[in-house]
């Protein structure tokens, strides 16, 4: 029996996955800051805000392009009770709201005279940010056909690599603009450091609890000896966690100065770029269940169209 | 109201895919696109293997995976229970395509000829096939087989279940105790596929030898 994986979620949404959770982490990220005392982290609060909305609108942009009939994407508004698309949608549109009106009143009345405003502007963001980088992930799991998405675990991936992304974009950016590598940077890099081992240890967990059908057995030996090992092991492994990893406990702990700037910078370039083929090779592992009559089992053919 | 269903006995199948191109002829479903298909698998090994086809159509599910994860509203279930998608409200996510445990569903990108090194492009039947499909369906959105409503409505039989030269294939109201689907599956032990997803199809199946 041959199962074949599904190839009509393919790279497009993958970057809408990516991009809807790197945006929500930055700004989750930007509004811990915004509470946050001390050297940097006022710096870190604004690019939050600033790459929030952006990446995740320029990620639904991608969404939008792979739909088959565009002019009608509208209409996943209309009816929110129906399914996680529509909800997720819903969701995603008050997040951008809420981090636009947050950038607005930072802009219009300044950032010091609206500490209490964007605080709770923020705190609401954060709630809707958090929906968005966990609802990336029920998106998946609401297909029961394939296992290897539907899983508690999927959500708990998509939302720990969502904060970890954000917050080396945030750091990224930080050092960029020419933030030292100290205060706020290095306490996200600590902070980092924890949300990469955590996510070893939830990819780890995921791939070994595929172990359990016919299907998502099929799709951990797809992703880890198949087709897409070479984008698992690759860029997922030794770019998105192994990379980022080093760097960032060379930044915190081994390195000074520039040599701890230019450490987090290899990191988060990393990092960023694991985040969107992890989301990527979560698609392309997809395998639907074989169908069972008698001691037969049939594999559904290949997605055409 | 009848909710209308499908017996196919795998005992009969001999997989000669009659049915996947009579459909084909019904619906003029563009190329790559078969509502109804045949799905081959094997069991066992040298010398004692077998080989069984399986062919599938839409299950019309009573609680559809597709519906579940529809967000326009674009998938309903009409009073005889079947499930259609409104071309006009479908905006083509391919949530559905995912959802599906039987594969029913298929998005179409664009006519493609069958026969793209001839002059003078689509030939008379290609063009009337495109205009056909282009009546009741388009482009971009999840098509799906809808048990050939039409020529039911007209008092026929799906296109599939007439050109079956095995007698594989039943079609009829699953509400009535009397009816040759009912009976079937009383008699002969009839199951659906894949109960673990919930759906309740209205296609049922009588067990293979």
């Amino acid at each position: 029996m041959d199962l074949k994986a599904q190839n009509k979620w393919g790279w497009m949404i993958a970057v809408y996955l990516f991009l809807a959770g790197l945006g929500a982490g930055a700004y989750f990220t930007g509004v811990v800051a915004s509470f946050m005392e001390g050297e940097g982290w006022s710096a870190a609060a604004k690019i939050g805000l600033v790459l929030g909305w952006p990446c995740v609108f320029v990620g639904a942009m991608f969404l939008i392009a792979d739909l088959g009939t565009p002019k009608n994407f509208w209409r996943a508004f209309m009816k929110p009770g129906t399914s996680w698309v529509a909800r997720g949608t819903i969701v995603i549109s008050i997040f951008m709201a809420l981090n636009a009106l947050h950038f607005l009143v930072w802009i219009i009345g300044g950032w010091d005279a609206t500490e209490g405003a964007r605080q709770v502007i923020g705190v609401l963001g954060a709630v809707f940010a958090f929906g968005t980088m966990v609802y990336t992930g029920l998106l998946l799991g609401a297909n029961r056909p394939i296992a290897f998405w539907s899983t508690a675990l999927v959500p708990v991936l998509f939302l720990v690599s969502a904060l970890s992304t954000g917050m080396m974009a945030v750091m990224l950016v930080a050092i960029i603009g020419g933030e030292s590598h100290e205060g706020a940077i290095a306490s996200l890099a600590r902070l980092d450091i924890m949300l990469i081992v955590l996510e070893i240890v939830i990819v780890a967990a995921y791939l070994q609890g595929a172990h359990r059908v016919p299907e998502s057995r099929a799709s951990a030996k797809l992703v880890l000896n198949g087709a897409v090992a070479p984008l698992f092991w690759f860029g997922v492994a030794l770019v998105g966690l192994a990379v980022p990893l080093v760097f960032e406990l060379l930044g915190v702990y081994g390195l000074d100065g520039s040599g701890a700037s230019a450490a987090t910078v290899v990191a988060a370039i990393g990092g960023l770029i694991g985040g969107l083929i992890l989301r990527r090779v979560v698609l392309a592992g997809g395998i639907q269940a074989p169908l069972r009559a008698g001691r037969f089992e049939f594999a559904l053919p290949e997605m055409r169209g | 109201m009848p909710r209308y269903g499908f017996v196919i006995d795998l005992k009969r199948c001999y997989g000669c895919y009659s049915c996947q191109v009579a459909c084909k002829a019904a619906n003029f479903t563009p190329q790559g696109i078969d509502w109804a298909r045949c799905v081959p698998a094997e069991t066992g090994s040298f010398p004692v293997a077998l080989r069984q086809m399986l062919p599938l159509v839409c299950q019309q599910c009573k609680e559809p995976a597709c519906k579940e994860v529809c967000p326009t509203g674009a998938t309903t279930q009409d009073e005889n229970g079947i499930v259609l998608v409104d071309k006009d409200l479908c905006m083509g996510c391919k949530a559905c395509l995912m959802a599906c445990p039987y594969g029913a569903r298929q998005t179409v990108g664009e006519w493609q000829t069958y026969y793209p090194h001839a002059d003078g492009g689509l030939d008379p039947y290609e063009s009337y096939a495109k205009k056909q499909w282009e009546k009741k369906n388009g482009y971009g959105m999840a098509t799906k087989c809808d048990y050939c409503k039409d020529r039911v409505a007209d008092g026929r039989k799906p296109a599939c279940v007439e050109s079956c030269p095995a007698k594989a294939r039943t079609f009829g109201d699953l509400e009535d105790p009397e009816s040759d689907v009912s009976m079937l599956i009383r008699r002969e032990s009839g199951f659906q596929l894949n109960p673990e997803f919930g759906t309740d199809p209205a296609c049922f199946y009588l067990p293979p030898r």
